[in-house]
This record gives structure tokens, sequence and C-alpha cells, in this order.
């Protein structure tokens, strides 16, 4: 059995202590409001971990249960679907907004630019980053037949990381932020971040070195290249000189085209390492589990690993086209983003593959429906990726709502529905109950879910290629023909069906929530003789 | 070492690492004899009893 680590504490107490002292020192110099709360809350948490840390040391060494650890896991998938509801919600505000200005209110922490971004980070790190280190913890410790290897850094990731989640949306409303895109929190709250990140990274590492089996299971590699390559971004383009303790304000360590390149750089490999590789590794274990059979080629997941590895770090130029950035730099990121189609395709085979001899199971499981329908958008929104990267594309999608639509097919379709379709299942196996609490509920999310995606993307395909046209439209003088109010007002319609998809969209997470908690709430599996999860026991 | 020496150096070297990268990647994951290791891996998350951990 494991004792409790002296130096692993030690370490973690320290992290504690320098977070608390960063609290404090911001609680007491700070002069805007919002940042002296954020002190505060910083160091209350802190306080709390010390405390919660010292208790658990001064008792007597506890043995530590042979089991999995699987409650933080389940705390990750609570706050997971808090933060969908809170993500969804604020986007569907700013949708209706938007298709008519005056619901704003003319307030000012109701405007765009300051509600956007907690519609992002709710649903890029709140809904999705928890979703991943919560499975990420399910999986790497059943594909590794060892529990988590501490029992301190589980919580520390988990709280810390959502401490991090609550000064992130609270700022922006407030007016912090450093105006990067997907990374908009201020320095301080990137430095909580970074703390919390070695000692996932840690974490995992440790778990993994621990395993019983001979081989590292394929969705840990995803999984780790997620954890990786999000502490190498969130470092390199956090560089920034905080004007002083008593502001939130920083300045980038990088100025003009460099600034822009290292911002898409990290903003592309969030997409590509966050949203893409974090929830593969999440599909290759939680879709064989579910199709009860293995993955059709489990070394093309291999090569196809090492290829969106390799290739994704390259693309992140492709949103710099026809800018001040160096031709070459521009061609070196459209070719890389076109090559990328390759592996990312290869994906897409060995999951419909991997489906392929249960296709009942899509008819009847509504989970493994949402797990089909997510490979097949990561099948759509790869292709349009790699097809806008192109530099003669991207002078007409670049800049309209083409975008936005390309953003929510990969989100919506690919990224929630994977998570939705792994939660369904994990929900009744870490809670240890029978089952979801009604199916029937879950194919009304699914296909709210569905009908409410395919709305949305279809309404800014249509958007964004009138505006497009509209922008680039000239008379026999060379002048334009529409002014950009014309475009705007042109644009009505769409915006009014975008509104209705994501309401869709919305009503159907909130069934998905009550579902999930009607399950939570229900009665437990009768105590016999447990297989695990979708496991067969021999006949005796 | 100026931009442009800089620039040949790594269109040139960049793209030949990459690809040598990638070949020795799909060469080590389709050796013949290590057929066994992957097929056993692509079996592991079906086989296992998961109600408890081994350590």
């Amino acid at each position: 059995m494991l004792n409790n680590n002296t130096v692993e504490n030690v370490l973690v107490l320290c992290a504690l202590v320098i977070v608390l002292i960063g609290g404090v020192a911001i609680l007491g110099w700070g002069v805007p409001l919002a940042y002296v709360l954020h002190g505060w809350m910083i160091a209350i948490f802190a306080g709390w971990g010390l405390i919660w840390m010292i208790t658990r040391m001064s008792e007597e060494i506890r043995d530590i249960p042979l089991e999995y650890n699987d409650k933080v896991t389940r705390f990750g998938v609570i706050a997971a679907l808090f933060w969908a509801l809170v993500g969804f919600t604020v986007g569907d505000i700013l949708a209706w907004q938007l298709a008519f200005p005056a619901l704003n209110g003319d307030i000012f922490w109701s405007n765009f630019g300051r509600l956007r971004p907690v519609h992002t980070s709710a649903v890029i790190f709140g809904f999705g980053g928890n979703a991943l280190i919560a499975t990420s913890f399910y999986v790497v410790q059943r594909t590794s037949r060892a529990r988590l290897a501490s029992e301190s850094l589980p919580w520390m990731v988990f709280w810390g990381y959502n401490l991090f989640m609550v000064l992130a949306a609270t700022g922006y409303p407030l007016g912090i932020t450093q105006s990067k895109e997907y990374a908009e929190p201020e320095w301080y709250a990137d430095l909580l971040l970074l703390v919390v990140w070695v000692g996932y990274l840690a974490l995992y590492l440790k778990t993994l070195s621990r395993r019983a089996e001979p081989h590292i299971y394929v969705a840990n590699w995803y999984y780790l290249a997620f954890i990786v390559v999000i502490a190498m971004l969130h470092t390199v383009n956090n560089l920034s000189v905080p004007v002083s303790i008593a502001y939130p304000k920083s300045y980038s360590l990088f100025s003009g085209t460099q600034d822009a390149m290292t911002q898409w750089w990290y903003g592309h490999n969030a997409v590509g390492f966050l949203l893409t590789a974090g929830f593969l590794g999440m599909l290759y274990y939680f879709l064989p589990k579910a199709v009860n059979r293995p993955i059709y080629s489990y070394r093309m997941s291999i090569v196809g690993f090492w290829g969106i590895t390799f290739l994704y770090l390259w693309a992140g130029s492709h949103h710099l086209h026809y800018t001040a950035l160096p031709d070459w730099v521009q061609y070196l990121g459209m070719t890389m983003s076109i090559i990328l189609l390759v592996p990312s395709w290869a994906s897409v085979f060995n999951g419909i593959l991997t489906i392929n001899g249960a296709w009942d199971k899509v008819r009847t499981d509504p989970a493994v429906r949402f797990m089909m329908v997510a490979i097949l958008f990561y099948g759509l929104s790869t292709f349009e990726g790699s097809f806008m990267a192109i530099r003669p594309v991207n002078s007409l999608s670049h800049y309209t709502d083409w975008t936005v639509g390309h953003v929510h097919a990969g989100a919506l379709g690919w990224v929630a529905f994977i998570t939705f379709g792994a939660l369904y299942k994990l929900v009744p196996w870490i809670w240890k109950r029978d089952g979801v609490y009604s199916l029937r509920l879950e194919a009304w999310h699914f296909w709210l879910a569905l009908s409410g995606t395919l709305i949305y993307v279809g309404a800014m395909w249509n958007s964004g290629i009138t505006q497009s046209l509209m922008w680039q439209t000239y008379d026999a003088d060379g002048a334009f023909l529409y002014s950009f109010l014309d475009s705007v007002i042109a644009m009505h319609p769409y915006y009014v069906a975008r509104a209705i998809g994501g309401l869709l969209y919305l009503i159907g997470a909130c069934i998905g929530a009550y579902n999930i908690y009607m399950t939570v709430s229900g009665p437990k599996k009768a105590q016999t003789r447990e297989a695990g999860p979708l496991v067969q026991l021999p006949a005796e | 070492m100026t931009h442009d020496t800089v620039l040949v150096f790594s269109k040139t070297w960049g793209a030949i690492y990459l690809m040598a990268v990638f070949l020795a990647a799909a060469v080590w994951t389709y050796w013949p004899s290590r057929r066994k290791v992957y097929d056993d891996a692509a079996q592991s998350p079906l086989d296992r009893q998961e109600d408890q951990p081994c350590r």
C-alpha cells in the first residue's frame, strides 16, 4: 500500500503558501475593487487548502484504500455541467443581443466585448477543461489499473482550476482582460493556472509510472499531449510584465507581428491540443467501451497521434493570412493545415470503423449516437478547417461569420457531443448506478442538440458567405456597392436563426443536466458480484 | 547568421527532420513483430475487470 508521501505534501504546502501570499498581497495592495475581490478569493481558497492539508497531515497515517479514486471525477463532472449551462446561456444571450442590439440594456458589463469571453472561457475551459480533467483521471486509472498517485494533488488540480475559472469569468464583465483571444485572464490568474497545471502534469506522469500494464494505452497519449502542450502554450503566450502589484494590468513581452504570431500559435494549438487531442483521448477510451469493440486500428491511432502532434504546431499562422506576417510563414501554416487533414481523417475513419459491427447500438443507445455524430462533425470541421486555411479561400472566409460557423461545428458538434456521449456512460459507472435515469430524455437531448447545431452552423454559413460577397462587390467604377451597415442589416434573419439554434442546444443541455441529476440521486446498483461496466462475466 | 540563412536551414532541414521523425514513428508502429503488443493494447480496456486497481 501507499504511504503518505512527505516530499509531495511539502511541495503542495509550499505551493499553497505561495498562492496564499500572492492572494494576500493582491487584497492588501490592490486598488480596483474587482482585483481586490480576486485577491480575497485566492487567499480564502489557498487558506482553506492549507487548513485541509495540515489537518490531513496531523492525523494518523491512514491506509489508502485499494480502489479507484473517482470522487474527484464526480466533482469534475458536476463542474463541467455547471460551466456548460453558464457558457451556453451566456452564448445564447449574446446571440439574441446580436440579433436585437437593444437587448444589451446599454449596461457597461453586458456589452459584447465583456460578455463574449465569459461565453468562450466557460464553454472551452469550464466545460471542456473540467470534462477533460474528470475523464482523464478516470481513464488513466482504469487503463493503468492503478489508483491516482496522490491523495491531495487531484483536489489541488480540481479546485485550483475552478478557482482560475471563477477569476476569469468574474473578471471579464468588470473589465479585467489582457485582450488575447482565449487567453484573456490577467497575469495573476495565469500564474495560478501555471501552478495548477504543473500539479496536473506531475500527477498524471506519476500515475502512469505506477501502472500495472506493460503498454500505455493510446488514450493516455492524447491526454498527456493535451497536458504538456497546454503547459507550453500557456506559459509562452502569457509572458508579460505586470505594471504593478496594485493593478491587474500587464503588458505582453511581445509586440506587433511577433505578438500576433505568438497569440495564434497559442490559439490554434489550444484548438489542436485541448479541443482535439484531449477529446480524441476521450473518444479512444469511451467509444470502445460503449460499443464493446476494440479500436478498429490501434496502430493507426498511434500514427495519427504523431501526425496531429507534429502538424498542429505549425498551423497557427493560417489565422494571419494577408497580414504583416512574412508570406513564407503564411504559406507554411497553410501547407501544414492541408496535410493535417490526413491524420484528422485517419481518426475519423478509425472511429467510424470501430462502430462498424455495432450499428444497432447507434439506434438503441443515445450515448453511442452522440459519439457517432461527434466523429462526423470532427470529420466535417477538420475538412472545413483545412479548406479555410487555403489563402484564397481565407480571403473569402476571414472576418466573416463563416469562421464563427466553423468554430461552432467543431465545438457544438464535435467537442460537446463526444463529451455528452462520454458523460452518459461515465455517470452511471462512477456513481455506481444501473444506467442513466431516462433513455428517452437522453434521446431528446440528442435530437435537440443536433437540430440546434445544424440550424446554428447552417445560419452562419449563409451569413458568412453573404457578408463576404457583399464586402467584395464593386460597381463599374471600382467603388463598394454595399456599405458595411448594409451587410449588418442583411445578417438579421441569420442572427435570429442562430439564436434559435443556440436556444435548442441550451434546452437540450438543461434536459441532459436534469437527466444526470436524476441518475445521481436515484438508487444505487445492487451490490452483487460486480463486473466492470460492459464487461461480461464468463458463464459459470 | 542572417535571417535568410536561418530561414533556408529551417525550410530544408526542418522538412527533412519532420519527414524522418514521421517515418520512424510509422515504421516503429507497423513493424510486423510488434503486432501483438498493439493487438493486446487494443483489447486491454475491454478485457480487464475494472472494479479494483492492482495498486
